[in-house]
């Protein structure tokens, strides 16, 4: 078997990222629920590098013309999903930071606050 | 005790406000965000009017905290809140609304920093609340004296108000307001940016509390037309509401 360029880089980067999504889960970066996610994602691209003709079996099954045809969709459509929680993941981080940001103000007005009020007593 | 009478009120859904007799205790919350060249003649001309005063420096990056707190020498009236980061105008009016309800506010006025209000308008826009007709008021600014591009920006905003939050207002947009401590109470805002205006206003519906609209000066200078609403801003709202809808979707 001769294997085509796509072939190969698929397989590398597959083999890349699930080497880095292992160190990410042993530096405590990453949960194990992400990680073996991550590992299925990627050994699928691996799997699919090496033989493509797999994907004709889902095309079958959906009716979408080629296998790599729905491949692609199917990639698209993840990658904008995940986009989109990544969007809603920071979007409440920033709301925590706020939120923290707030408390810090608040609580160290009172505590100006209270030591004027401590001092004018003891004068 | 104004303000406990109120609360109790809150749960009578058909009374009426009472009016506020007595003279009610008023907290100008002014969020200010690199205002340096303006917010010691703003502090000045507020402070003549007896008025307590509540200042969140918004992390700026010049020297407007150190300004602010130098012209501030009664610290039982005027007091300054600084957000160690910036993190915007409606994180800013969170905090100071947070901060006056903890004081016993009756009446919450916010007020921009860039000196475009007149100090007159404070007691114009309390009117309605201390006559008990009105739970929110909004000081509308005369928008056909306004350069052509603001004036756009604002219609739109009006709009995108309209159909987000099914509400119209004269002027969504305009930083002067003032909250009874009931409208304050209930204010439940997330948006962190200028979108705040809008929803504001939305909470204020939703709650079905009492809109009353009251026409105020606006001074433009150089200054203050750098800032505020214009095109830009209005699109980023429209896109962080959409973005809003999307994420209650999913």
């Amino acid at each position: 078997m001769i294997f085509q360029i796509y072939q190969i880089l698929g397989t590398l980067i597959g083999i890349i990222a699930i080497v880095l999504s292992l160190w990410r889960f042993k530096e405590g970066k990453m949960t194990l629920g992400m990680l073996s996610f991550w590992i299925l994602i990627w050994a699928a691209v691996i799997i699919i590098s090496i033989y493509p003709e797999s994907t004709n079996l889902f095309a079958s099954i959906t009716g979408i013309g080629r296998g790599l045809d729905f491949i692609l969709i199917l990639g698209l459509i993840g990658s904008y999903y995940l986009v989109f929680k990544m969007y809603t993941m920071i979007e409440s981080m920033e709301q925590e930071i706020t939120q923290l940001v707030r408390e810090l103000a608040l609580q160290r007005e009172n505590l100006k606050e209270n030591v004027e009020k401590s001092n004018n007593s003891l004068k | 005790m104004k303000s406990t009478a109120l609360k109790k009120q809150s749960n009578d859904f058909y009374t009426l406000n009472p009016p506020i007799s007595t003279k009610p205790d008023i907290y100008v919350v002014i969020p200010a965000y690199n205002e340096s060249k303006t917010i010691k003649d703003v502090l000045e001309e507020l402070k003549d009017k007896n008025l307590k005063i509540i200042v969140i420096d918004d992390g700026s990056s010049d020297e407007t905290y150190e300004i602010a707190e130098d012209s501030i020498i009664n610290s039982y009236n005027e007091s300054i809140y600084r957000h160690v980061l910036n993190r915007g105008l409606g994180a800013a009016l969170k905090t100071g609304i947070e901060a006056a309800i903890a004081k016993e506010a009756d009446i919450i006025v916010t007020f921009d920093a860039d000196g475009q209000h007149d100090p007159e308008d404070i007691i114009k826009v309390c009117k309605p609340i201390t006559e008990g007709k009105a739970d929110f008021v909004i000081g509308t600014r005369d928008f056909s004296k306004m350069p052509a591009s603001k004036k756009f920006g604002n219609n739109v905003m009006n709009i995108i108000t309209r159909v987000f939050y099914g509400i119209h207002v004269n002027d969504s947009q305009s930083g002067l307001r003032a909250f009874n401590i009931k409208a304050a109470q209930v204010l439940d805002i997330h948006s962190r940016g200028y979108g705040v205006s809008s929803e504001i206003i939305g909470e204020i519906k939703n709650h079905d509390l009492k809109i009353e609209e009251v026409p105020i000066k606006t001074i433009y200078t150089d200054y203050s037309m750098s800032k505020g609403t214009g095109l830009n801003i209005g699109l980023k709202i429209l896109f962080k509401l959409i973005m809003n809808v999307i994420r209650k979707v999913f």
